[in-house]
């Protein structure tokens, strides 16, 4: 253990100075770690292009010079790997796409790997999967940077030294062949009907073991409050589909924090398509403290602390009693809210869409007041239509909050022997009380992906292997049954958690892949093998694994309510909010360069956690604007009961006043070079955990004030507003039926784009007479545009982590961004909208190339690095770049991005250890050198695969529309984006471009873009107007 | 006044002059040829692991390139076959010989046998190989006679230019699909047949940057 | 005898100086021993060369990280400084080409020393493009060498009309330098007593002799090189104006900016040329070739042009406002009022008000002031580079991907080695060359003058014109 310790400081002391990826090239130097590099690949992972596909393609142009000079030859020699035995329908060079699925805190979402010779280098969502229906969240596409993720634990701990797996397989044996021992269990949420079963098991077998499951935000609050309406812990699986009105009580279901966030963006979004005046669209009100992805979708918000959010749902729960049946309980009741507007327009709205409106609430709140929003649901006669109350087996009968303190106290008295933790790292994300239990305990065996906070205090760590590595199953959060199909060999021989637990169990190593199959044969005793073949192939076995009860309230459940209601608490004074980070979640994927570039959706924030506030609340602490020209900003002191943090402070307009919201995850420390923060705050934010206590999880009142000293912080949008200039348009739906094409530059401006008319009088209507030649597009080439559909995105910023992964965009480090130096090629803009500071509206949208047919880019280049093709794209060529930045300069979107530094360099193969980050990298798209400018190509890699397939199959190089779809397109979980052929009038993109929502940004400059927006719609009630 | 210089140093301003010109126009063609790749990289014939002679095996065996290279017409790359092709024949005939006793290894381990590539195109040129036979375009074309290759060599220079001279006038090297992997493929109304062809296939090979650079 | 009398110009040479006092007083400079002094200055500027090596050294190993850029703002100090560095290397060529054809006799005591600072300042310049970009390794392919891979040039680009604008430029700047010294070097050669000062400066005179048919073809030359350069005093700056104006970036997208960089760039030239002299003549002694007048009247072509530019500045406000355009009026309210206010107040301080001075005679011939001013003018011409480069950029079309440019200790490190490289340059050329055109400067004594002079006594009579008188209304 000590030495674990010692190394770590070492390695934060080495790494301190360092930008991310230099720190990483250390990594590759720190000798333990070479050892590991030399076992990494199993033989058979060796594929033909292992000389291009891996070391090849990431030799960029220029770079073959350098290395010509170290072969001191005419050429670098290459060698050519074939296989020994030929794998079946493994054609080299094209990739093989397979179906598997993530556990996203337990529940599934299904997904398809895209494998090139054995190493899955992208994933994309499983169009049969109700979970994902083709879309992704952030994390199912940061997964495949979690697999190649060099700072993963390698190997097993005993005591924080390095052993070997075979030790930790006798030590199992030995130490649970005591059954009598009191033994712990804690996992995490888990829905693999396997595992479930080894969890009996286990119960079975130490019959002094507690067993329970500890998720840091976890959804034990709707299952108690849905225990307290209905009399059995249910979950409420909502289908917004069916939702005309949908109230969100500080429920970010849109956000990838949720756990189901995939299916329910897609739901949500699916009923704002409007594409003509005819058009209807839900209405969607949300109620919340901080601004979030859900809040800023909504057509209406409301701020309100998270503590006064209980005495509003009773308050709406009352209101409504007078106005339908059935709920009695609140019936009389009143309170501060009572004769607010927004209860009175809710409870009317919701009255009157009685069975067409969904209710949720976040579960961050206490039972009673899911207790409230499941009862009003019920009495509206939501619950079946536009939400279902599901019987989950795996979710057990026993409150895991409770129980969790129940253990940790129990451990405190030194009453366990044994904890065996599963994927859970409580050290870091439970009260710190837990640490302190642990000491008290003679036997603690944890199994994680990292040697995290929990790893250090274990007396047995064991290397858990990615989900992309072993079999596994589970449910989704709806219920649909798949089976996780591993797309490589375990990279560091780690174990799933179902090998993990049966070894302890039974004693002996058993496969995945048996006990998996072993499962699905209880299911189906005939004809298992074609079954399981089309599981396989599918990704998907069954959908609605869980009972969808029809529910009635339970008799306690007047009683209860009162016993709310009667004594409600708001706190008084500033209160602390502590919710899951919007890009790192927990802090589970903290080590994801990606996720922490990936700006916050709302602050747009990278690289760090901040302490959000609205602007009244910033001007009693005193804190004051983040300067954008020294990138400051002020630091507060918080203290909550006892502990006390500094972190940078942040205004937030929008934000609840007298109410300060912190995300987790940050702050972390040894547990990997990207995670790992450090004191010179180059990297890595606050750790927030401390402030949790048992009682107050999400949230409680604290002590806040301004101290001295600035916090540097990489955001990457310093301007908020869009300074009334047009590129963002948006109507009300009414207004859109009066004025159709609201969204034309003619109406925005009451003049036509100058020199329009003139050009319309010669039937040219392409645009104003331009200097420059225009482009010539042979008819036998596609013509490529796209359509952004302002009204569906709602900013969550897959795209981008998709666009990176796609397109092997390195991660630079908080110090180049801070420096504005992102290389996003999609970026998500977000505006402020309103003259209200303290409840604007938030804006979003997606920046990608315009692909301009009178591009200002390449008119400027000096040597033609960047052209027109003749399938109407915005070439970039790189290997022609000299890199003036002229064309960036140029470019009126500023979509262009400038390789600095050899960013690549120290992304991918600095230090001797290139291999493991390499395999992430896509073959078909070229690693860009330092010195060159990029940007968006409309994925040409994937354009191009798919013109050359149509070629050989139909003899045009036409594909079918749908056919082709670009990294972000695919991934977005909104469908905002639609790309494909505009000579195909039949074309989705065809048919969007002539809605006559669609506008082009900055059109007046004659650019001509390929890419235009869909102008917003909103919905908003006229009562609220 | 004493002259400092001889009578002859008056020539010599107009000389350096006429010499400096001389001079640039050679560096610049000098360039231009010798660090081509058609000077540098063609005949390039490195020794490889295990001496198989295309000569033998094609010409006089009269294997197709497509026994071995399965995946032409299929994937971006022509692949290097897996030893498995070779020991279809190999562990009937030749079975001892000393020449593929790393074939043998190979089978038997399971290792790959290191070949070293002979035809490297950059990496940031992407090259497609079923897209060009899939419509006619020769292996001969690309990689030469190689029926009369003891050791396999660059035959064509692969140089930018090279490649622009067929993508953009085909008519003048393309040939009917199912004579793709004919060597010594010649018929002396290439142009018309060419040109017919070219519109057979409708063949439209792209001259702009992203057709091979991306 | 009437009441008017005429006035001469005052003379152009001060003192009582004969051919033989003029040769002496110039050419001494370069053929007694090398002062003290003049060590210590080039230790001075070789040291600041050795950084801006250094500094380009890392730039070159590390790449253009090392500068402030970041993503809108592609272009930072690298092309202010090559902007300004072309400007003042205006004054030069016109001052010997355009004065020369003008037939303004005033201009011989500074041409020389003039076109040498001319040259030093383009090689500056010249430095910036070619080490800004992102892979100077490949920078040749922006010149149109036949090549393997069948690829031009853009010859769209103005980027590349620079490399040929600059290049020439600089080509017939320098000839037009060289040839003017050709019969100087021949006087120094002949006045050498040493071996190796006779060779050196003999293979550089070209064998001149001075015979009648030399100076037949030497006038010859200057009179078309002075041709060719006139439209290139012009040609270069507009076309580097080119790299904003043909842009589509607000504040740079203006029709405005030939002539007011042209005008700019002469205003900077001569209050470099200003700051040179003054210092040159004092050392050397040279006040009575170098007179006040000469100083006067570059600080009224310093009064004028500054004018000039002062009006372009409101120009572009009233076109911002005329074109009716918001991002280009959305730019020029954010120059005066946004983040970069600091640097367009200083512009406007330093180059609108501060040569409105010169309004007073007393001004113009106080050399104190007229040296502080020179000095001002020139940082006021590098703030307008910077407001037009970096502010423009800072803050364009999207209000989102606006941001903050500062540079880092490299970019500073950068240009103040070019002053290393300028100065190195110039001060060789103090050293070796003639400073002064000695040969012209001597055509323009009144001894020159075959009439008007008495061979015996030595004397000057001035001429003795008759003015008449006016005409009286009523006759």
């Amino acid at each position: 253990m000590k030495d674990s310790e010692i190394t770590d400081q070492q390695m934060s002391e080495e790494v301190k100075q360092n930008t991310y990826w230099k720190s990483l090239s250390e990594l590759a130097n720190n000798k333990e770690y070479q050892k590991f590099a030399e076992r990494e690949f199993p033989e058979n992972a060796t594929e033909l292009t292992d000389g291009v596909s891996r070391r090849g393609f990431l030799r960029v142009m220029g770079a073959s010079v350098a290395l010509a000079g170290l072969a001191a030859c005419r050429r670098p020699v290459q060698k050519i790997l074939p296989y020994s035995r030929q794998p079946e329908d493994v054609v080299e060079g094209v990739p093989l796409y397979y179906a598997t699925a993530m556990p996203v805190q337990g529940n599934l979402v299904g997904l398809v790997a895209e494998n090139h010779e054995g190493r899955p280098t992208k994933l994309e969502g499983n169009d049969l999967h109700p979970a994902s229906k083709g879309g992704t969240s952030i994390f199912n596409q940061a997964a495949v940077l979690g697999l190649y993720d060099p700072d993963r634990s390698k190997f097993p701990l005993q005591n924080g030294n390095k052993a070997t797996l075979a030790d930790f397989e006798s030590f199992a044996a030995s130490h649970f062949a005591n059954t009598g021992q009191r033994i712990a269990f804690i996992s995490e949420a888990n829905s693999s009907p396997t595992y479930n079963n080894v969890k009996e098991l286990a119960l079975s077998k130490f019959n002094n073991a507690t067993w329970v499951t500890y998720e840091p935000f976890g959804e034990d609050n709707v299952l108690e409050g849905n225990n307290i309406a209905f009399g059995s812990r249910l979950r409420s699986h909502y289908n917004f589909e069916n939702a005309d009105v949908i109230v969100s009580l500080n429920d970010d279901f849109m956000s990838s924090t949720h756990p189901n966030s995939v299916e329910y963006a897609k739901q949500v979004s699916s009923r704002r398509k409007v594409t003509d005046t005819n058009g209807e669209m839900n209405r969607v009100y949300a109620i919340e403290d901080s601004f979030s992805l859900t809040g800023s979708f909504a057509d209406h918000r409301l701020r309100l602390k998270a503590s006064q959010m209980e005495a509003f749902t009773y308050a709406l729960a009352a209101a409504l009693s007078t106005r339908i049946n059935g709920l009695n309980a609140f019936s009389g009741y009143s309170n501060e809210f009572s004769d607010h507007q927004w209860i009175t327009v809710l409870a009317d709205e919701l009255a009157a869409n009685a069975g067409r409106a969904a209710l949720s609430a976040g579960a961050q709140h206490k039972p009673e007041v899911h207790a409230a929003v499941a009862a009003i649901n019920q009495a509206l006669g939501n619950a079946g239509s536009t939400v279902n109350y599901l019987e989950v087996p795996h979710l057990g009968d026993q409150n895991n909050n409770t129980a969790f303190a129940n253990v940790v106290s129990e451990m405190k008295s030194g009453n366990i022997d044994t904890v065996v933790m599963v994927g859970v790292n409580p050290v870091l994300t439970a009260s710190t009380d837990f640490e302190d239990a642990l000491s008290n305990v003679e036997t603690v065996v944890n199994l994680s992906d990292y040697v995290d906070e929990t790893s250090k205090k274990a007396n047995w760590h064991v290397n858990r292997a990615h989900f992309l590595e072993t079999w596994g199953d589970g449910y989704s959060y709806g219920g649909a049954r798949s089976v996780i199909q591993p797309q490589i060999q375990p990279l560091h021989n780690g174990l799933s958690e179902i090998e993990f637990l049966n070894l302890i169990v039974s004693g002996e190593m058993t496969s995945g892949y048996e006990m998996v199959q072993e499962t699905f044969r209880g299911y189906y005793s005939s004809g298992f093998m074609n079954r399981w073949k089309n599981i396989l192939h599918d990704g998907i076995d069954t959908a609605d694994n869980f009972e969808s009860v029809s529910v009635s309230l339970s008799s306690g459940f007047a009683s209860a309510m009162n016993r709310a209601t009667s004594n409600v608490s708001s706190t008084s004074g500033i209160e602390v909010v502590i919710r899951p980070d919007a890009t790192l979640y927990d802090g589970r994927y903290a080590n994801l360069g990606w996720l922490q570039e990936l700006p916050d959706p709302m602050t747009k924030i990278t690289w760090d956690n901040v302490a959000l506030m609205s602007p009244a609340t910033a001007e009693k602490l005193g804190v004051g604007e983040f300067s954008s020209s020294t990138d400051k900003t002020d630091i507060v002191e918080i203290t909550v009961n006892g502990e006390s943090i500094e972190i940078a402070a942040w205004i937030q307009p929008g934000h609840a006043d007298d109410a300060i919201t912190l995300t987790t995850g940050y702050g972390r420390k040894g547990i990997g070079r990207v995670a790992t923060s450090y004191i010179d705050y180059t990297a890595g934010g606050v750790d927030v955990y401390p402030l949790r206590g048992t009682n107050n999880m999400f949230y409680g009142s604290a002590e806040v004030s301004k101290v001295d000293g600035k916090y540097e912080i990489a955001c990457v949008q310093d301007h908020h507003s869009l300074e009334g200039r047009d590129m963002y348009r948006q109507a009300s739906i009414s207004e859109y039926r009066e004025n159709p094409d609201f969204a034309s530059f003619e109406s925005v401006h009451t003049y036509p784009v100058p020199g329009m008319a003139e050009m319309r009088e010669n039937e040219d209507d392409d645009g104003p007479i331009s200097l420059f030649d225009e482009q010539t597009y042979p008819d036998h080439e596609p013509q490529w545009g796209m359509a952004i559909d302002l009204n569906s995105c709602f900013g969550c910023g897959v795209c981008v982590i998709a666009c990176q992964s796609e397109n092997n965009i390195p991660v630079i480090g908080k110090k180049e961004v801070k420096r504005g130096r992102e290389m996003h090629w999609i970026r998500n803009d977000r505006y402020y909208v309103g003259d209200d500071q303290d409840s604007p509206q938030a804006v979003h949208q997606p920046v990608p190339c315009m692909h301009c047919e009178l591009a200002p880019c390449e008119q400027v280049c000096p040597v033609a690095a960047t052209t027109h093709s003749e399938d109407g794209m915005n070439q970039m060529t790189y290997n022609r770049c000299i890199g003036t930045r002229y064309c960036a300069n140029n470019c009126p979107y500023k979509v262009r991005r400038f390789n600095f530094f050899n960013y690549p360099k120290e992304y991918l193969t600095t230090g001797d250890d290139p291999d493991i980050i390499q395999m992430a990298m896509n073959p078909e798209v070229t690693v860009r050198f330092r010195g060159v400018m990029e940007k968006c190509t409309y994925c040409v890699q994937r354009v191009n695969r798919a013109k050359i397939e149509a070629k050989k199959e139909t003899g045009s190089p036409k594909p079918a529309d749908g056919t082709v779809k670009t990294a972000c397109q695919q991934a977005c979980p909104a469908d905002a984006i639609y790309f494909g052929d505009l000579t195909d009038d039949n074309s989705q993109v065809a048919q969007m471009k002539r809605n006559e929502r669609n506008f082009q940004m900055l059109e007046e400059l004659n650019t001509r873009p390929r890419t235009s927006y869909m102008a917003k719609l909103t919905n908003p009630n006229p009562a609220l107007a | 006044m004493a002259q400092i210089f001889p009578k002859w140093t008056n020539q010599v301003p107009r000389k350096i002059l006429i010499g400096l010109i001389v001079l640039l126009n050679v560096l610049i063609f000098g360039v231009w040829y010798f660090f081509s790749p058609e000077y540098t990289d063609v005949g390039y014939a490195p020794e490889q692991p295990v001496p198989y002679s295309h000569k033998l095996h094609v010409d006089q065996l009269g294997l197709d390139c497509q026994y071995c290279h399965t995946n032409v017409f299929d994937s971006k790359f022509a692949n290097i076959p897996a030893t498995q092709t070779c020991m279809n024949c190999h562990n009937q005939i030749q079975t001892d010989s000393e020449k593929l006793a790393l074939v043998r290894e190979s089978w038997e381990t399971g290792k790959s046998i290191e070949w070293v590539r002979v035809h490297n195109l950059a990496d940031y040129a992407y090259f497609n190989h079923s897209a060009h036979v899939n419509v006619g375009v020769g292996c001969e074309s690309c990689h030469g006679r190689v029926d009369k290759m003891e050791v396999v060599y660059q035959a064509e220079p692969l140089s930018m230019s090279w490649c622009l001279d067929c993508h953009r006038e085909p008519e003048k090297y393309i040939r009917p699909v199912d004579e793709v992997t004919t060597m010594g493929y010649q018929i002396e109304n290439q142009l018309e047949i060419g040109k017919e062809l070219v519109d057979k296939n409708n063949i439209h090979a792209p001259t702009y940057c992203q057709g091979c650079h991306y | 005898m009437s009441k008017y009398q005429y006035v001469p110009e005052p003379a152009l040479v001060k003192g009582d100086h004969d051919f033989a006092s003029l040769t002496r007083l110039v050419t001494d400079i370069n053929l007694r021993p090398t002062p003290k002094g003049w060590y210590l200055a080039m230790i001075g500027a070789n040291a600041l060369l050795f950084t801006m090596v250094v500094a380009i050294g890392y730039l070159i190993w590390e790449g253009t990280g090392i500068w402030g850029l970041n993503n809108p703002v592609g272009w930072g100090w690298a092309i202010i400084n090559f902007v300004w560095w072309v400007g003042i290397g205006h004054a030069g060529t016109l001052i010997s080409a355009i004065l020369f054809l003008f037939r303004q006799d005033w201009r011989t005591a500074i041409n020389r020393f003039a076109e040498a600072m001319t040259i030093f300042a383009v090689m500056c310049a010249g430095v910036f493009p070619a080490i800004h970009v992102g892979r100077i390794w490949a920078i040749y392919w922006v010149f149109p060498i036949p090549n393997q891979m069948a690829m031009w040039p853009n010859f769209n680009s103005p980027l590349l009309w620079d490399v040929f604008a600059v290049s020439t430029y600089f080509t017939v700047s320098f000839l037009f330098w060289y040839v003017g010294l050709v019969p100087d070097l021949a006087t120094i050669r002949d006045r050498a007593t040493d071996k190796v000062r006779k060779v050196a400066y003999g293979i550089f005179s070209l064998g001149w002799t001075g015979s009648n048919r030399h100076w037949w073809n030497y006038e010859k030359a200057y009179m078309i090189l002075a041709g060719l350069a006139t439209p290139l005093v012009l040609s270069v700056h507009t076309i580097v104006s080119f790299d904003f104006a043909v842009s589509m970036i607000p504040g740079w997208h203006t029709t405005i900016f030939p002539p007011y960089f042209v005008a700019g760039a002469i205003f900077s030239g001569f209050a470099m040329v200003l700051t040179l002299m003054i210092v040159a003549r004092k050392i050397y002694g040279m006040k009575e070739i170098m007179t006040d007048d000469h100083m006067e009247k570059m600080n009224i072509v310093i009064l004028v042009t500054g004018s000039m530019v002062g009006f372009a500045y409101m120009m572009e406000f009233f076109i911002a406002w005329y074109s009716g355009v918001e991002y280009e009026q959305a730019i020029f309210i954010l120059r005066a009022t946004g983040p970069y206010a600091w640097a367009y107040w200083a512009m406007m301080t330093c180059n609108v008000l501060s040569p409105q001075f010169f309004w007073s005679k007393k001004l113009r011939r106080s050399v104190g002031f007229t040296f502080f001013i020179s000095i001002v003018v020139n940082i006021g011409m590098w703030f307008e580079r910077f407001v037009i480069t970096v502010t423009s950029l800072a803050n364009d079309y999207l209000p989102s991907s606006w941001d903050y440019y500062s540079p880092t200790i490299w970019d500073v490190l950068t240009y103040v080695g070019t002053f290393g490289l300028f100065f190195t340059m110039f001060l060789l050329f103090l050293r070796f060359l003639p400073m002064v055109a000695l040969a012209e400067v001597k055509a323009v004594i009144p001894q020159a003058d075959p009439h008007n002079y008495d061979e015996e006594t030595n004397e000057y009579h001035a001429p003795e014109i008759e003015v008449p008188e006016p005409q009286s209304k009523k006759v």
